[in-house]
């Protein structure tokens, strides 16, 4: 895989929106919403590696690992990877259990143009943790964006 | 800061790059410029300006110059904020690296889609804005007064009433460690001292004298040079090379099946090159070797009937408007495949050394050419420097990156030597992402008045969106496919506008203006297709259309023709046409006044075009772009076409593929109209209503209504 | 039957989190294309993919159309005692795919 860039917690400015590309954004909420239903989720602990330049979107590497002990009593049981923009939002949901030993995966994401990246977590208390990357697909043509 | 002189062989008659090795700044300075003093000791007062001891402020450009002007002008937008002294300005060009390193401080560096200006305003503004409020808080807190007494003019602070005052040179040092204010006043219009002024694009200078450095100039030392052929037919590959006959010929260093196409690889191009035409190459083309012409306007036709459609506008009810209109007109246009034909053609010269890649090359998207050059070269993407270089040329060609993505495999073949791959103009031609051709049927229902009630525009032609791009495609509609007729402006009741995919296996890509370069040709024909068949006046026609909802369509259309003095008397034997469209933000209209022999000589006694695109930054650079717009257009008009037999494009270099001779240029008035309150852009826009004002005249002129371009198809010629 | 690359060490220690590697050959077709005849190709994605360890279920990954062409999937199982590790998968179409693997634990 290409190497990375680990992605601090700071704020980063969102992906611009080119009109051209399919479908419309997502906010961050209207993606978490129709898994966690209201419940708190906080920014913590999660932690995703990826390119932050991709230079077309069919195949973009992507690792998200949690911080988490991976015991009976506490561990990770579901992560979502939602996206911002693709036409289907949740691009893989899994289901893991304390067997993993480790909350880690890898993989490589299709993605409809630059947009903002969630890893959501949720663990075995019932809490729910996240992070998101922000991603720039180049675009490669002069479209009308108005 | 060490610098590589190199003096290539055989072009001792112009100058030679300078290419810096280091600085401190960690960015390339990949022209000719000397260079004053270590980076590290100028004062950065943000991103975008750094101010030297001897008052030289640099400005850095984040985008691609081609010719459209915008490496003076979006400078012009920082330089006015900061209320510098223009005269001492420097523009540098930010990197795509630097952009990486710096998560992107630049923001998109992409010179695309019109968008420079009107995407970048407000943020180099703000720069701007920030560093001039820096410089005159460290003023003032030099002279211990508030800075509210404090102004900033041509380089220097005042304070009017002690009278003293600092230049920015002297004050960048110390403004530099301030922090940046969160919130900064962006100038009102009219108070704007640069912007709106004509200056002279700053690389004029050496595009004259020769000594501006395109991608194609790149000279590196001990760099080799190759050529290359992919398979004539679209996604082809190699199924076998034979290379024994030019192998050991004098100069010919390596030749290369890289799967997609061979590559020759030698001391100087012309060796490579011939030899090249000597490799024996057997194709594996699959079923595409079958594709003609004729079948992909039987796929366009048979779009039309396809009961799979996309509907990207519906408006009312539009087959039932239609089925009880008065009066129904209906008309099929068509417009062919084109090539971009940049003067420049695709160029990439790359140096993979260990895991460090360099390249040179003409790109409209340096982001897009590193990520892709890194992942070909399997180097990581901080490792890899892209040299910036001015475009001979850009059109929406160079910024897909298959052409660098060659460069680079070569290179990782050649690993340790930099090798400058150069596409002859027949290569150039032939594999080239092209303007999509498209098929449109219009059905317009009027009404006893002679009002048009009802449109319904169907498209069927290749989506760029999907095949390019490979993006899924909300609705199934490529917005591009059907511009300037899903967002037409004309206040009716009823419009329906869809969409039939018809890909073949031509690869299409962005022509400049993509979908406006060709839909508003045949809706503007087709409206006074309208016009003429109520007994309307084309002008008083769309006026009467465009009604209030589309002021900003009005107002130029007028503009213009009053600038061409529509109406008006003309010689015996000259007649007018008009048109009107929006794009990009901006609003375009133009007038035609043409005179046609029996022959069908077509005599262009004069094109008036305007444009409003919101403010005019630099209106002679605007001016430019309209004018280039006509020689570009014209071209595509009279002669433009890319026909297909056996799976191959036949057209290969500029005998079968005309473009305008200077005498054949016609005089054009342009109308630069902007209206304020909105950044609309310029560089493609301008384009759109040549070609329909020009076949209303044709029309007006002859009767004869053209429905599909190129005009050369319908005996129509362009008379010098 | 796809063909499927899979990767994990053979033998580890007893406790170890070990790293495990699989690459499917599958086009995910998203269902948005059009193929050279201008009609649209099916969306046929591996919609569910599992993975067993000593019979019991340990991971279950629900791609959708996000994952690319020959989908890529690395994680991490802990060693407990010896036995077989199969990862199974089934796509939109019905079509099965797995691969087994024996791990000795020492």
């Amino acid at each position: 895989m290409a190497a990375g860039v680990t992605w601090a917690l700071g704020g980063l400015p969102p992906a611009q929106a080119q009109g051209m590309v399919s479908g419309k954004l997502l906010g961050l909420r209207e993606m978490l919403d129709p898994i966690v239903a209201g419940a708190l989720v906080v920014r913590t602990g999660v932690h995703i590696e990826t390119v932050i330049l991709a230079d077309n979107g069919l195949s973009v590497p992507f690792r998200v690992w949690v911080d988490s002990p991976m015991t009976a009593q506490d561990h990770v049981t579901h992560l979502w990877l939602l996206s911002q923009r693709n036409p289907v939002t949740v691009m893989a949901k899994l289901h893991l259990g304390p067997h993993m030993g480790r909350a880690e995966f890898s993989t490589r994401l299709r993605l409809a143009g630059g947009q903002q990246l969630v890893a959501l977590a949720r663990l075995s208390s019932g809490e729910f943790r996240y992070e998101l990357a922000d991603l720039i697909v180049t675009e490669a043509g002069c479209v009308d964006g108005s | 800061m060490n610098h590589l002189e190199t003096t290539p062989t055989g072009l001792a008659r112009r100058d030679f790059l300078k290419v810096s090795a280091t600085t401190a700044a960690g960015m390339s300075l990949g022209f000719f410029w000397p260079t004053q003093g270590d980076a590290a000791e100028t004062p950065k007062l943000n991103a975008w300006i750094e101010i030297q001891a001897d008052e030289t402020v640099i400005i850095r450009y984040a985008r691609a110059e081609m010719g459209q002007g915008s490496r003076t002008s979006a400078p012009m937008l920082v330089a006015d904020e900061l209320e510098a002294d223009w005269k001492k300005v420097r523009i540098e060009y930010a990197t795509a690296h630097e952009n990486l390193r710096t998560k992107r401080a630049y923001g998109d560096m992409a010179a695309v889609g019109s968008r420079t200006i009107r995407n970048s305003q407000e943020y180099l503004r703000k720069a701007g804005a920030t560093a001039r409020e820096m410089l005159i808080a460290a003023a003032a807190t030099q002279w211990g007064v508030p800075a509210s007494e404090c102004t900033a003019a041509l380089g220097k602070v005042h304070h009017a009433a002690s009278k003293r005052s600092l230049s920015y040179g002297k004050l960048a040092a110390d403004a530099a460690k301030l922090e940046a204010p969160k919130e900064v006043k962006l100038k009102d219009p009219k108070d704007w001292k640069i912007i709106g002024k004509s200056l002279p694009r700053v690389d004029i200078p050496d595009i004259v004298t020769g000594k501006i450095r395109y991608g194609i100039d790149a000279q590196v030392p001990g760099m080799l040079y190759a050529a290359v052929a992919a398979c004539p037919v679209f996604n082809g590959k190699v199924k076998s090379m034979d290379a024994s006959k030019v192998e050991n010929r004098r100069g010919i260093v390596k030749v290369l099946n890289l799967g997609e196409f061979v590559a020759v690889v030698a001391n100087n191009w012309w060796r490579a090159k011939e030899a090249l035409r000597e490799v024996a190459i057997e194709w594996e083309t699959g079923d595409n070797g079958q594709l003609n012409s004729a079948a992909i306007m039987a796929s366009f036709k048979a779009g039309m009937g396809q009961a799979e459609l996309a509907v990207a506008r519906d408006d009312g009810n539009t087959v039932q408007a239609l089925a009880s209109a008065d009066k129904v007109i209906e008309a099929e246009y068509y417009t062919p495949y084109l090539a971009h034909a940049t003067m420049e053609p695709m160029v990439c010269t790359a140096w993979l050394q260990g895991d460090k890649l360099d390249v040179w090359t003409s790109t409209q998207n340096p982001e897009g050419t590193l990520a892709v050059s890194a992942a070909t070269a399997g180097v990581a993407q901080d490792k890899v420097t892209v040299h910036p270089m001015q475009l001979g040329g850009g059109l929406g060609r160079k910024s897909p990156q298959d052409f660098t993505r060659q460069g680079v495999m070569i290179a990782k073949a050649m690993a340790g030597t930099p090798v400058k791959m150069v596409w002859s103009r027949e290569e150039d031609i032939q594999h080239d992402l092209y303007r999509p051709a498209s098929l449109v049927r219009f059905k317009g229902g009027m009404d006893k008045d002679g009002k048009l009630q009802a449109l319904h525009i169907r498209v069927s032609a290749p989506s760029i969106l999907a095949t390019l791009l490979r993006l899924p495609l909300p609705k199934g509609v490529d917005g591009q496919a059907v511009a300037s007729f899903n967002d037409h402006p004309y206040d009716i009741p009823h419009s329906l506008v869809d969409y039939a995919q018809r890909n073949t296996n031509v690869p299409v890509g962005f022509w400049r203006t993509v979908g406006h370069s060709q839909n508003p040709f045949m809706r503007e024909c087709f409206i006074d297709e309208l016009a003429l068949s109520a007994g309307k006046d084309p002008l008083a026609f769309r006026l009467a259309t465009l009604g209030q909802k589309s002021p900003r369509d009005v107002a130029i259309l007028q503009a213009v023709a009053k600038a061409a003095d529509w109406g008006g008397p003309l010689p015996k034997g000259v007649f007018r046409g008009i048109a009107e469209t929006e794009g990009y933000g901006s609003y375009t209209a133009c007038v035609c006044e043409v005179s046609v022999s029996d022959k069908g000589d077509v005599k262009i006694h004069r094109v008036v075009i305007g444009i409003d695109p919101g403010y005019a930054v630099n209106p002679d650079n605007i001016q430019a772009q309209l004018q280039g717009s006509v020689v570009h257009g014209l071209s595509a008009i009279f002669w433009g076409e890319m026909t297909v037999k056996d799976g191959r494009i036949e057209q290969s270099n500029f005998h079968d593929y005309r473009l305008m001779r200077l005498n054949e240029m016609p005089e054009v008035k342009t109308v630069v109209a902007p209206t304020g309150g909105f950044w609309g852009g310029v560089g493609e826009p301008t384009q759109a209503p040549l070609a329909p004002a020009l076949c209303n005249a044709i029309f007006a002129a002859s009767g004869k209504r053209v429905r599909s371009l190129p005009l050369k198809n319908h005996g129509l010629s362009l008379k010098a | 039957m796809t063909q499927a690359r899979f990767d994990m060490p053979t033998q580890v220690r007893a406790g170890e989190v070990f790293k495990l590697r699989l690459l499917v050959q599958h086009p995910m077709e998203t269902g948005y294309l059009l193929d050279l005849n201008n009609r649209r190709i099916a969306r046929n994605v591996i919609n569910d993919l599992r993975c067993t360890y000593l019979g019991q279920e340990v991971l279950r990954i629900e791609p959708s159309s996000g994952l690319s062409a020959n989908p890529y999937v690395e994680f991490f199982l802990r060693a407990t005692q010896s036995g077989e590790i199969a990862v199974d998968w089934v796509d939109d179409r019905g079509e099965r795919g797995q691969v087994r693997r024996t791990l000795t634990v020492v």
